[in-house]
């Protein structure tokens, strides 16, 4: 049986994500980017939210497509909670909020393009193992 | 002065500076007593209690010889009596003038144990005293004898003052919960030299040092955590190793090597339990840390009674400064935080008061036209939530109007339009302040954009956080949550690859300098390992002389070349997060002032990389230097004395020091060094203080470095001068380790 979903729709370069709202803590702009050495490129650097260290991962890295631009001071970013793990991903623009009808896994928004609707406790557990890899 | 008292000189010295705190706590007793009162005189009782602790005071300074101090309080006393006969003489100025007089005598207090003979400060109190009533003149004799009158007798009963209620213009006040209030101030008033006390006196550095210590234990902590955990990994492939060994043997495998297998299961098992018992005794030491920890912060609280005197004392300067009179009720003042975080909410809670008063609040008239009280109320309110301080601001004023303030933040550009509709009113109000203001311009008393700014970053740096809540017509509250205390650590601070980087102060034993290229370098006749800290952490461009932090980690010493020496602060350690922990450089992380993340760098760690081929093993091995650096300081002066003094009392604060004989010397070792802190005598020969630091000036390195100038003749001009060359104190000789201190602590320029 298909599924609603609540999701926010956002872009990053020419791709086009959804993740679902229950994920989504906050929607943010990045305050100063502190670049990790020695990271893999899947962390984007290090920002201050309310007073505790917020990792800003790239999206694209997650999905296995090739690095997008570095997060920025300015940038838009929404907060994710998952896996008991607070952690945020760099996004060019948010769209919009929308319901989605899920049907054999391929996701479209309203115009009938496509989105690739992200698992946010999958991408967090992925994001754990890139780091992880001696780099 | 002190010629006839039975006192060792160090214990002249011990016993006064008992009395400052004593007569601190005296003076802010009093304080209280007006500021509760409002502008009416203070009631009968209240006035009781002023002359009591006055007189008490006076009888401390006696005993350790402070005559000018017996003077002043005599006079202050004498002037509450004549205040107690006739108390319609009591105007609403007198309020102020006493408050004004308790601050001035802090200072004076302060300078008189110091040693200096204020004989102008006493002059100008004596004559502000004479304001407050007509006091019939007495002879000096006289002043020892009113010692020996016996002390109105006062009970317990009588200490009902509402202090937490302060209220201005005499409007009656509404009664708050205080019920430990009256003996508190008790128990504070009644310490004095020579009576029993049940309370141990301790200078805040000391616990300061505990808590720094247990800080460490925390990164201790971390670094056997991980080392436990490669163990378990380690335990794991010997189990799978054994199987694989198994399967090899087969069942037909020899004999000698099936019982060699047996073995070896049976100490992959061992391991395996060993290092779980590991485990729970980390979280046995993780538990008693955080004991010690809690232990320590207790010490340290400090009540929010302080935190509402000085939002009182804020709003009389407002209203003397604007004419707006706003009533001050305060809730909770007997909630407990730490004194660290209490000194840190002054600025925010004056921000947020003169906001209040510059925006929040209407003129009386428009005020009255709605309906509201004449008078406007603003209301502070602490509690505790969990290990959250809860602090409260709100004012019954205009309030904030949230549909303006969402139209502005996209018309501005901050927030997409998707933001601005998905964002709810709470959070349209938390944007207040992300340099977004309700209004366009902004008067001399509170741009409510910027000094919100101000206030969560001040927040945000203790580990909290601010929220705004309004209803329009009706008022706005500024709600800050943050942690009730802090965990404070020293760190040196350096800057490579355009960012700021941090190392425990403990395992920072020096800083050099390092040639291009050296892969070693000699430090206090040491070879040590080159870390070139810019190819670890930054682009690795080099090729020039760099400064060299040394670091010390069980005992094993490196130089990290950095690019810019930052210098010793103190920071506040926050936890890098799950997703992080596989980057072990990295122990923790801070935030500056600015609000940027900052990260600790792991010492174990460099101390790995610099010393490839040493077993890790004996890195476990902790030791720790017990030296707290503050960095690196030149002392310039042609008296040995002077200098040998200095260097004796900087060390002792945990700075290295240089020292030169006069300005051409300084200038050599200030083109070979760099110091975080160059302390000058002005006349010298060859090249006088002023020359020598004008010439600094101009050298890029040393343009903002702190600089304090001791000297036996502080003119006006040489004030003038020193104000110019952005010197940071000057320093009347003889100097003494509280000047030294408090010229250490200025951050800005000679006023």
């Amino acid at each position: 049986m298909p599924e609603l979903r609540n999701v926010i729709v956002f872009a990053i370069g020419a791709a086009r994500y959804a993740i679902e709202l229950r994920w989504v803590r906050e929607v943010v702009t990045l305050g100063f980017v502190t670049t990790v050495p020695t990271a893999p490129p899947v962390l984007g650097g290090l920002c201050n939210l309310h007073g505790a260290i917020l990792p800003v991962l790239d999206v694209a890295v997650l999905v296995d497509l090739p690095a997008g631009p570095a997060a920025r001071q300015g940038d838009g970013a929404l907060v994710l909670e998952a896996d008991s793990t607070t952690c945020a991903l760099r996004v060019d623009q948010v769209d919009h909020v929308a319901s989605l009808l899920e049907t054999g896994g391929s996701v479209v928004d309203a115009s009938g393009r496509p989105l690739t609707l992200l698992d946010p406790v999958r991408m967090v557990r992925r994001a754990l193992e890139l780091l992880g890899a001696p780099a | 002065m002190t010629t006839d008292l039975d006192f060792e000189a160090d214990e002249l010295a011990m016993l006064r500076q008992l009395f400052r705190d004593e007569a601190h706590d005296a003076l802010e007793a009093v304080t209280r007593r007006i500021l509760a009162a409002g502008s009416a005189a203070p009631p009968p009782d209240a006035l009781a209690e002023m002359m009591r602790v006055t007189h008490t005071l006076k009888g401390a300074a006696g005993t350790v010889g402070l005559a000018a101090m017996v003077e002043l309080t005599h006079r202050l006393e004498s002037a509450f009596a004549a205040v107690g006969r006739d108390p319609a003489s009591w105007t609403p100025g007198t309020a102020d003038l006493v408050v004004e007089i308790t601050d001035g005598l802090h200072g004076f207090v302060d300078r008189l144990v110091a040693g200096e003979p204020p004989e102008s400060a006493a002059a100008a109190l004596r004559a502000q005293i004479a304001r407050i009533a007509d006091v019939p003149p007495e002879r000096p004799s006289q002043i020892f004898m009113a010692v020996t009158e016996p002390l109105p007798e006062r009970q317990s009963g009588t200490m009902e003052i509402a202090i937490p209620t302060i209220v201005e213009a005499g409007i009656p006040e509404p009664l708050v919960d205080l019920p430990s209030a009256g003996s508190l101030v008790e128990s504070r008033t009644q310490t004095i030299p020579g009576e029993a006390s049940r309370y141990l006196r301790v200078e805040p550095e000391r616990i300061d040092d505990l808590m720094s210590s247990a800080g460490e234990l925390l990164f201790d902590r971390t670094r056997i955590e991980r080392r436990v955990q490669l163990l378990r990994t380690l335990s794991r492939d010997l189990a799978r190793t054994r199987q694989n060994l198994r399967d090899a043997i087969g069942p037909t495998g020899g004999h000698r090597l099936a019982e060699a297998e047996g073995e070896l299961a049976g100490q992959a098992a061992l391991l395996s339990q060993t290092t779980a018992a590991l485990l729970d005794e980390i979280e046995a030491l993780r538990r008693t840390i955080g004991e010690l920890q809690r232990g320590l912060t207790r010490i340290r609280m400090d009540t929010a009674r302080n935190l509402f005197l000085h939002a009182a004392r804020t709003l009389r300067a407002l209203r003397r400064a604007t004419g707006v009179v706003v009533e001050l009720r305060t809730l909770g003042e007997d909630t407990e935080f730490d004194k660290s975080v209490a000194e840190q909410l002054v600025d925010p809670i004056t921000q947020l008061l003169r906001n209040a008063v510059a925006h929040g609040i209407e003129p009386a008239t428009e005020r009255t036209a709605r309906g509201k009280p004449e008078v406007a109320t603003v209301t502070i309110r602490a509690r505790q939530d969990g290990n959250l301080l809860v602090l409260e601001l709100s004012d019954d004023g205009r309030g904030v109007d949230v549909v303006t303030l969402r139209d502005r933040l996209v018309a501005t550009g901050r927030w997409s339009s998707v933001r601005a509709q998905l964002a709810s009113d709470a959070d349209v109000l938390d944007a207040l302040g992300t340099g977004v203001s309700i209004r366009g311009d902004a008067d001399e008393l509170a741009g409510r954009g910027i000094g919100l700014d101000v206030v969560r970053q001040t927040v945000a740096k203790l580990g909290g956080e601010v929220k705004v809540s309004s209803v329009p017509g009706r008022g706005t509250t500024f709600s800050m949550r943050l942690p009730l205390s802090t965990s404070l650590a020293h760190a040196m601070l350096f800057k490579v690859g355009g960012q700021v980087y941090a190392i425990p102060a403990v395992h920072v034993v020096d800083t050099t300098l390092v040639e291009p290229g050296a892969t070693t370098t000699v430090v206090r006749h040491e070879q040590l390992p080159v870390l070139r800290l810019e190819a670890l952490l930054g682009n690795g461009a080099t090729g020039e002389r760099r400064p060299g932090v040394v670091v010390s980690f069980a005992g094993k010493s490196l130089v990290g070349t950095v690019d810019k020496i930052v210098g010793p602060r103190e920071i506040i350690i926050k936890p890098l997060g799950p997703l992080l922990a596989p980057l072990t450089l990295f122990a923790a992380a801070t935030i500056s002032g600015s609000g940027k993340v900052q990260l600790i760098l792991d010492p174990a760690q460099l101390v790995r990389r610099a010393y490839p081929d040493a077993p890790h093993e004996s890195l476990g091995e902790m030791s720790s230097s017990p030296m707290v650096l503050a960095g690196r300081a030149l002392v310039v002066d042609d008296s040995r004395a002077i200098r040998e003094a200095m260097t004796s009392m900087l060390g002792r604060e945990g700075w290295i020091v240089d020292v030169a004989e006069d300005g051409v010397r300084a200038l050599q070792m200030t083109r070979q060094l760099r110091y975080d802190l160059v302390v000058t005598d002005l006349e010298m020969p060859e090249l006088g203080g002023f020359e020598l630091i004008e010439r600094l000036r101009t050298d890029d390195r040393f343009k903002a470095t702190p600089i304090i100038v001791i000297t036996s003749r502080a003119n006006p001009d040489s004030r003038r001068r020193a104000r110019e060359l952005g010197v940071r104190a000057l320093v009347a000789k003889p100097i003494t380790r509280r000047k030294l201190l408090e010229a250490l602590a200025s951050r800005e320029t000679v006023a």
